[in-house]
C-alpha cells in the first residue's frame, strides 16, 4: 500500500482537488430534494403560496419582488433552478472524474514504467523465476486493478465519510436514543467486514495466480501451435486449458459468493435499523408523556439511518476493492522490490592483450544444489583470437560464456574482461563491447533493417548492408520484395531457422564489437554458408575476439584454439592439430562426425 | 523500431515475408479494421449470456420479486409512520397494534428480499463466471483451430491480452451490469405502468425525455466508443511489448537495449494513460446528462401536472393533487434506473470493446479441413508423393516451383539444400500447416486434402529444431506423443532417445516440473525430450526437421542407432545439415530454386558431381586438409 501512496505524491494536488470536487457534486445532490420539496409542497399543494417556506419565499422575493405568486410561476422557477443545480453538480462530477482519472492513470503510468524499468534491470535468473506470463499480467492486469482502486478511492474518500459523519451527528441531535441503533448496527457490520476481508484477501491473490496459469497455457499453445497441431493434441490442450480456466472460475466464484452474502446481510441490518427507529419513535410517543417525537422526526431519522448505513456499505465496497487491490499491489511490489542480483560496477577497461580470463571459476545455477555445472575453469583468451568451445550437450558451454556477459555471476573464482573483474566493470560498457548471438535467434517485430540496427541504432544504410553481407544475409534479404524494409512478423516466425540466425549475426556484426560470442549461432546454416560466413568474419572483423561455441568440428577447426569441455571443466585446449594428437575426447568427436568421410578424399581428389 | 511501434497498423499491410523455410507469411493479414456494429456485438454478447438460459430466467424472476418488494418497502414504512396520529389539540397518539403489524410485515419482507438478494448475488456471479468460462473455452478452442499462419503473423502478447484482459472486462460487465440492468429495466417498466395508471397523458408527457435520452446517449456513445476501443487496443499492444521483450530478454540485455525497450514501453504506456483518461472523462459525462434529463422530466410532470389540476380538460379530466405526488415519486424511480444504466455505460462499453476483439478472433477463418475419406491411422502405409507443387508464402515470391518428390513406404529420404531453399516448407505442406498453391500431395494415392487432418497428423510425428515443451512434468511432456502410453513405454522411449541419463540425474527424475517452455533445460536436452516424444508417438511417417542440430555429435552418434531403429519401417523425412545424419538415407534429395535438382544415394550423387557434390565438398572444406 505504501508504494501506491508514494506514487500518488506527484499528483497530490489532483488527488486533493478530486475529493473536493466530489463535495460539490454531493452538495448539489443534497440540495436537489429541498428544491423538489418547494415545488411539491408550495408550488402544487399550496398553489404558489411560499410564505411558509424560507427557501421558497427568499428565492421568489429575489426574483420577482414581494407579492403573491402563481402556482406555475413557482413550479417553473424552481424547476429551472433544479436543472441549474443539476448542471452545476454535473460539472463538478465530470471535473472530479477528470482529476481522479488523471491522478490515478498517471500513477498507473508511472507505476507501470517503473515496474517495467525494474524488470529490465533484473538478471536472467530473476525474470525466469517470475515467468513471462506472470510479468505480463503484473504489468497490465495488476496495474489496472491498482488504477481502478485509486480512482475509486479518490471519488469515495470524501463522499462516504461525509454521509457517515453528517448522518450520525444529525441522527443524535434528533434524539440520542436513535444513536443506540447505530451502536448496535455498527459492530455487526464491522464483524462481518473483518470476517469477509480476512477470508477474501488470500483468495484474491489466488485468483491472480490462476490467471497467470491460464495465461501460461495460452502462451504455450500460441508459441507451440505447430507441435500441438502436429500431434493432434488440440483436445488434450483444451482439457489442460479447461482445468486452468475452471480453477480460475471456481476461485472467482468463491469470492463472489462471499460478496453475495455481504449485500443481503447489509440490507437486513439496514432495514432492521429502520424498523428499530420507527419502533423507538412509536413506543416513545405511546409511553412517554410529553414526547417530542413526531412523524416528521421519525421520517428524518429513517433517512439519516439509511444514509449512514449506505455510506458504510460504500466503505465496504471500498474495502473489498482494497483487498483486491492489495493482492495486485503485492504482486507489483514483488517486481519493484526485486533487487537486481547483478549490479553494475563502474570501471571501464581499455582493450588489453588478454581479452577474457577465467580464474578458478566454478559455477552452479543459483537455485541448484549438487555438483556445479562448471568447476576449475582457468583460461586466458587473447585479444583478436578465435577461441572455440566444443563439448557435449548440457556440458555448460553456454554457462561459461554467459558469465562473461554477466547473465550469471561465477559462484567461485573470477572472470576478467580487459583485466578488470566483470563484477567491477560498468555493465553497459561491458555488454556494449560484446556482441552475443544465441542459437535460438530472438528477433523483434519490425523491418529487417530495424532488426539489424538493434545492434547499432545510428548505423548507416551502408553499415547495415555490410553487416548483412558479412553475415551472408544480403542475398536472401535482397530476394524479398521489400528488401531491407521488409517486415518481420512475430519473432521472425516468417523466416527460416538459418535466416533468423544470419539476421542475428548481422545484428551482432553491425556493432563492430571488440568481442563477438557465437553461441552455437550457426547451427541452422548449411556448411557452405557457414564456411563463407567464417571467412567473411575473419577478413572483416580481424581485430575482434571471437568466441564460438559449436557442435561441428568443421566450424571450429580453423579456430586458433579449441577448448574441449567435459565433466564441467576444460579437459583439453589447443589447436585442431594439437588436439587431434593429444585429446582423445576431441578425436572421438571428430570421428563421430567424420564417419564415412573417407569418401571425402575421393571427392577431393576428383 | 520506434516508428513501427507508433503505427503498427499502418505498416501491417506492407508486411512481406520471404519464402524461407520456417514458416509463416503475412498473406493472411486480414482486411483492415472496419468500424463494426456495436449492436451486432452486443447481440452476440447477449447470445453468449443467453446460453445459460436457466440462470438468466432465474435471475429475472428473482429480480422481479426484489423490485416489487423494493417498491412495497417504502409503502409499508409510510403506513407504519401514518399510525402516528395528531389529535385536534396537537397531542400525538400512536396505534401500536397497526404499527407492529406494519413493522412485522416489513421485517418479513426484508428477510425474504435479503434471501432473494443472496440468491440473486450468487446467480449473477454464476452467470458471469459461466459466461466468461465458456467464452474463454470457445476462444481457446478457436485459437487451436486457427491456421498456423495466424499465430505466425500475430503478436502473441496481443492474442493473450484478448484471452485475459478483454474477457475479464466482459466478465466485469456481466457480473456488475447485467443485474443492475435487469433491475433498472424492471423498475422502468413498473414505474411507467404506474404512471399510465394515473394518467396516460401525463405518462406520454413523461416519455418526451425518452427520444432525448436515446439521442444523447447514442451520440455520446459514438464518441466514447472510440476511446474505449483505442484503450483496449493499447492494452493489447502493451501486453505484446512486455511479452516480446521479456521472452527475448537475453538479447535485450546483451545488446544493452533496456533503455530503448523502456522508452518504447513508455510511449505506449503514456498513450494508454491518455486514452484511458479520455475514456473515463467521456464516460463520466453520461451520468450528469442522464441526471439532467431525469430531473427535466420531474419538472415537466410538476409543471404539466400543476397545470392540469388547475385546468381540467377532456383529456385529463380529473387529476388530483395526490396523483401528482405519486407520479413525481415514480418519476424519481424513473431517474434512478436511467442513471444506473448510464453509470454502467462505461463498463458496458469496455466490455463491448473487449468483446469485439474477442469476436475478431472468433471470426477468423478456421484451418481448412474438408477431408472426408474414411481411413484409419493404422491403414496409412506411408507412400508419399508430391506432384508438381507450387507454393508461395507471399504472392509473387514462389518458394516451390513444380516440386516433385516421391517417398516410398518405409524409405528414409533426406532433403538437403541451401538455407531458405524451402526444405521446411515441404514439411509445412505435408502436415498441412500451409496449403499448396498448385499441384497435389498424396499419401497412399489419396490426396491429403481429402484425408481428415486429424488422421493425417496422427500418422505423422515431427521433431522440430525449435523445440516446444510445456510447463508440466517431464513425464507428461514425453507422453504428449501418446497420452495413453504406460510408464514403461515412456521410459523406453526416453532411453531410446538417450534422454534417460540426464532425466534420471534430475532431482525429481521424470516428475521434474519444466518451467515455462522448458527454459530450465538446455537446448540439447529439450531436443532429446522432443525426440523421445516422437519415439513414443510411434507414427507411420516421421519428420525430423533439424532434429539433432542442438545435440552434440557424440550424443547424436549414440542416438543414431536409436534413430535408425526409430526410422525402421517408417517413411522418414529428414532435414539436416550434418552429413552424419543424412548419409545413411535411402535417397537424398537436393532442392534448389524451388524444385528437386538432384536425387539419389550419397554415392550416386557424389559421382554425379553436381549440386550435392558442391554442398558436400563445402561441408568438408578445410576439415581434412
Amino acid at each position: 500500500m505504501k508504494t501506491v501512496f508514494r506514487y500518488l505524491k506527484p499528483y497530490a494536488l489532483l488527488a486533493i482537488i478530486s475529493p473536493l470536487l466530489m463535495i460539490g457534486e454531493v452538495m448539489a445532490d443534497l440540495f436537489l430534494p429541498k428544491l423538489m420539496t418547494v415545488i411539491v409542497d408550495y408550488g402544487i399543494n399550496a398553489a404558489g403560496d411560499v410564505s411558509e417556506s424560507e427557501l421558497g419565499s427568499t428565492v421568489m422575493r429575489l426574483l420577482y419582488g414581494e407579492g403573491t405568486y402563481s402556482s406555475m410561476q413557482v413550479i417553473i422557477t424552481f424547476g429551472v433552478l433544479m436543472l441549474l443545480v443539476v448542471l452545476v453538480g454535473g460539472f463538478f462530477g465530470v471535473f472530479c472524474a477528470y482529476t481522479a482519472a488523471k491522478a490515478s492513470q498517471s500513477l498507473g503510468d508511472d507505476l507501470r514504467r517503473d515496474a517495467y524499468k525494474k524488470v529490465m534491470s533484473l538478471s536472467i535468473e530473476q525474470t525466469d523465476k517470475f515467468t513471462t506470463g506472470s510479468l505480463v499480467t503484473r504489468m497490465t492486469n495488476d496495474v489496472t486493478m491498482i488504477i481502478e482502486f485509486t480512482e475509486m478511492l479518490l471519488r469515495m474518500l470524501v463522499r462516504s465519510p461525509m454521509f457517515f459523519i453528517g448522518g450520525t451527528v444529525m441522527l443524535c441531535t434528533l434524539d440520542v436514543k436513535f444513536g443506540f441503533v447505530l451502536l448496535c448496527a455498527l459492530p455487526i457490520m464491522a464483524l462481518m467486514l473483518t470476517f469477509v476481508l480476512t477470508r477474501a484477501v488470500p483468495i484474491f491473490s489466488k485468483i491472480q495466480q490462476k490467471l497467470d496459469r491460464v495465461n501460461s497455457v495460452v502462451q504455450e499453445n500460441v508459441t507451440g501451435a505447430r507441435v500441438v497441431k502436429a500431434y493432434v493434441r488440440e483436445d488434450h490442450e483444451f482439457e489442460r486449458f479447461k482445468t486452468a480456466n475452471g480453477e480460475l472460475r471456481d476461485t472467482n466464484m468463491k469470492v463472489q459468493k462471499m460478496m453475495a452474502i455481504m449485500h443481503p446481510v447489509l440490507t437486513v441490518v439496514m432495514n432492521a435499523a429502520i424498523i428499530a427507529v420507527i419502533l423507538i419513535g412509536g413506543l416513545d410517543i405511546a409511553n412517554v408523556a410529553g414526547s417530542e417525537m413526531s412523524a416528521g422526526t421519525i421520517m428524518a431519522a429513517v433517512t439519516y439511518v439509511t444514509q449512514v448505513i449506505m455510506s458504510i456499505m460504500m466503505v465496504t465496497m471500498l474495502f473489498t476493492s482494497v483487498s483486491r487491490a492489495m493482492a495486485s499491489v503485492k504482486r507489483v511490489n514483488e517486481v519493484l522490490d526485486a533487487d537486481p542480483v547483478i549490479i553494475s560496477g563502474d570501471k571501464v577497461g581499455e582493450s588489453e592483450e588478454i581479452a577474457v580470463s577465467f580464474r578458478n571459476v566454478s559455477f552452479r545455477y543459483p537455485s541448484a544444489t549438487g555438483r556445479p555445472v562448471l568447476h576449475d575453469i582457468n583460461i586466458d583468451i587473447k585479444k583478436g583470437e578465435t577461441f572455440a568451445i566444443i563439448g557435449a550437450t548440457g556440458s555448460g558451454k553456454t554457462s561459461l560464456v554467459n558469465m562473461i556477459l554477466r547473465f550469471y555471476d561465477a559462484t567461485e573464482g573470477e572472470v576478467l574482461v580487459n583485466g578488470i573483474p566483470v563484477k567491477e566493470y560498468d555493465l553497459a560498457a561491458l555488454r556494449s563491447s560484446i556482441s552475443y548471438v544465441m542459437q535460438k535467434s530472438e528477433l523483434f517485430s519490425g523491418t529487417i533493417a530495424e532488426n539489424i540496427r538493434w545492434g547499432k541504432p545510428d548505423a548507416t544504410d551502408e553499415e547495415v548492408r555490410a553487416a548483412a553481407r558479412i553475415a551472408q544475409a544480403e542475398d536472401f534479404v535482397n530476394s524479398f520484395s521489400g528488401g531491407f524494409d521488409d517486415y518481420i512478423a512475430e519473432k521472425g516466425a516468417s523466416l527460416s531457422g538459418g535466416q533468423k540466425q544470419r539476421m542475428s549475426i548481422a545484428r551482432a556484426i553491425v556493432r563492430r564489437p571488440e568481442m563477438i560470442i557465437l553461441d552455437d549461432a550457426t547451427s541452422a546454416l548449411d556448411l557452405a554458408t557457414e564456411a563463407r560466413l567464417r571467412k567473411a568474419l575473419r577478413e572483416e572483423l580481424s581485430g575482434s575476439t571471437v568466441i564460438m561455441i559449436a557442435q561441428r568440428i568443421a566450424s571450429v577447426k580453423e579456430a586458433d584454439r579449441i577448448a574441449v569441455i567435459e565433466n564441467g571443466t576444460i579437459k583439453d585446449c589447443g589447436s585442431h592439430d594439437e588436439l587431434m594428437r593429444t585429446s582423445e575426447t576431441y578425436r572421438d568427436i571428430y570421428n563421430s562426425q567424420m564417419k564415412g568421410a573417407d569418401e571425402k578424399e575421393v571427392a577431393a581428389n576428383e | 523500431m520506434n516508428d513501427q511501434r507508433k503505427a503498427p497498423q499502418a505498416k501491417m499491410p506492407d508486411m512481406r515475408r520471404p519464402g524461407g523455410g520456417g514458416g509463416g507469411p503475412m498473406g493472411a493479414r486480414v482486411n483492415r479494421e472496419k468500424p463494426k456494429n456495436t449492436l451486432q456485438t452486443l447481440g452476440r454478447l447477449l447470445k453468449y449470456i443467453g446460453k445459460s438460459k436457466l440462470l438468466v430466467i432465474a435471475l429475472v424472476c428473482i429480480m422481479a420479486i426484489v423490485t416489487v418488494s423494493d417498491l412495497a418497502g417504502p409503502a409499508l414504512q409510510g403506513a407504519a409512520i401514518n399510525t402516528i396520529k395528531v389529535a385536534e389539540d396537537g397531542s400525538l397518539s400512536v396505534d401500536l397494534d397497526t404499527m407492529f403489524l406494519c413493522l412485522g410485515a416489513m421485517g418479513v419482507l426484508f428477510l425474504i428480499s435479503a434471501g432473494l438478494g443472496l440468491a440473486q448475488g450468487i446467480i449473477a456471479a454464476k452467470l458471469s463466471q459461466n459466461t466468461v468460462y465458456m467464452m474463454r473455452n470457445d476462444l481457446f478452442k478457436k485459437i487451436s483451430k486457427l491456421p498456423i499462419k495466424y499465430t505466425d503473423t500475430h503478436k502473441h502478447g496481443d492474442i493473450m491480452s484478448r484471452m485475459t484482459n478483454d474477457v475479464e472486462n466482459v466478465s466485469n460487465a456481466v457480473s456488475q451490469s447485467i443485474a443492475s440492468l435487469i433491475s433498472s429495466i424492471l423498475t422502468l417498466i413498473g414505474a411507467f405502468t404506474m404512471m399510465v395508471y394515473y394518467s396516460w397523458v401525463m405518462a406520454l408527457i413523461a416519455c418526451i425525455t425518452i427520444p432525448m435520452t436515446i439521442a444523447i446517449s447514442t451520440n455520446l456513445a459514438k464518441f466514447m466508443r472510440k476511446y474505449f476501443v483505442k484503450r483496449q487496443k493499447l492494452v493489447g499492444a502493451l501486453n505484446g511489448q512486455v511479452e516480446e521483450m521479456v521472452t527475448s530478454y537475453k538479447t535485450v540485455v546483451a545488446y544493452g537495449k533496456e533503455g530503448k525497450a523502456i522508452e518504447d514501453f513508455g510511449v505506449t504506456s503514456g498513450e494508454l494513460k491518455k486514452s484511458s483518461i479520455l475514456a473515463r472523462v467521456w464516460g463520466s459525462i453520461m451520468g450528469p446528462c442522464m441526471n439532467f434529463l431525469g430531473n427535466f422530466q420531474y419538472v415537466l410532470i410538476a409543471a404539466f401536472g400543476g397545470f392540469f389540476v388547475l385546468n381540467p380538460n377532456p383529456l385529463v379530466p380529473s387529476l388530483m393533487l395526490g396523483d401528482i405526488h405519486s407520479m413525481l415519486q415514480y418519476s424519481k424511480k424513473f431517474t434512478r434506473p436511467v442513471n444506473e444504466i448510464a453509470n454502467q455505460y462505461a463498463s458496458i462499453l469496455t466490455a463491448l470493446a473487449g468483446a469485439e476483439r474477442i469476436f475478431e478472433i472468433m471470426d477468423s477463418a478456421d484451418e481448412i479441413d474438408e477431408g472426408t475419406v474414411e481411413v484409419h491411422v493404422s491403414e496409412i502405409e506411408g507412400n508419399i508423393r508430391f506432384e508438381n507443387i507450387d507454393f508461395a508464402y507471399e504472392e509473387g515470391e514462389p518458394v516451390l516451383k513444380g516440386l516433385d518428390l516421391w517417398l516410398k513406404k518405409g524409405q528414409k529420404i533426406a532433403i538437403v539444400g541451401a538455407t531458405g531453399s524451402g526444405k521446411t516448407t515441404v514439411v509445412n505442406l505435408l502436415t498441412r500447416f500451409y496449403e499448396v498453391d498448385g499441384g497435389v500431395i498424396t499419401i497412399d494415392g489419396r490426396d491429403i486434402t481429402t484425408i481428415p487432418k486429424e488422421t493425417l497428423r496422427r500418422s505423422i510425428a515431427i521433431v522440430l529444431q525449435d523445440t516446444v515443451l510445456f510447463s508440466d512434468t517431464i513425464r507428461a511432456n514425453i507422453k504428449y506423443g501418446r497420452l495413453e502410453a504406460s510408464d514403461e513405454e515412456m521410459r523406453a522411449a526416453a532411453a531410446l532417445a538417450k534422454a534417460d541419463t540426464f532425466i534420471e540425474r534430475l532431482p525429481d527424475g521424470y516428475d521434474t516440473m519444466l518451467a515455462e517452455s522448458g527454459s530450465n533445460l538446455s537446448q540439447g536436452q529439450r531436443q532429446l525430450l522432443s525426440i523421445a516424444r516422437a519415439v513414443l508417438a510411434d507414427p507411420k511417417i516421421l519428420i525430423l526437421d533439424e532434429a539433432t542440430s542442438s545435440v552434440d555429435t557424440r550424443t547424436e552418434m549414440h542416438i543414431q542407432q536409436a534413430m535408425v531403429a526409430l526410422m525402421e519401417n517408417r517413411t522418414s523425412l529428414i532435414i539436416a545439415h550434418r552429413l552424419s545424419t543424412i548419409r545413411d538415407a535411402d535417397k537424398i534429395v537436393v532442392i534448389k530454386d524451388g524444385r528437386v535438382a538432384e536425387a539419389g544415394s550419397h554415392e550416386e550423387l557424389l559421382a554425379l558431381g553436381g549440386e550435392y557434390h558442391k554442398l558436400y565438398s563445402n561441408q568438408f572444406a578445410g576439415i581434412a586438409t
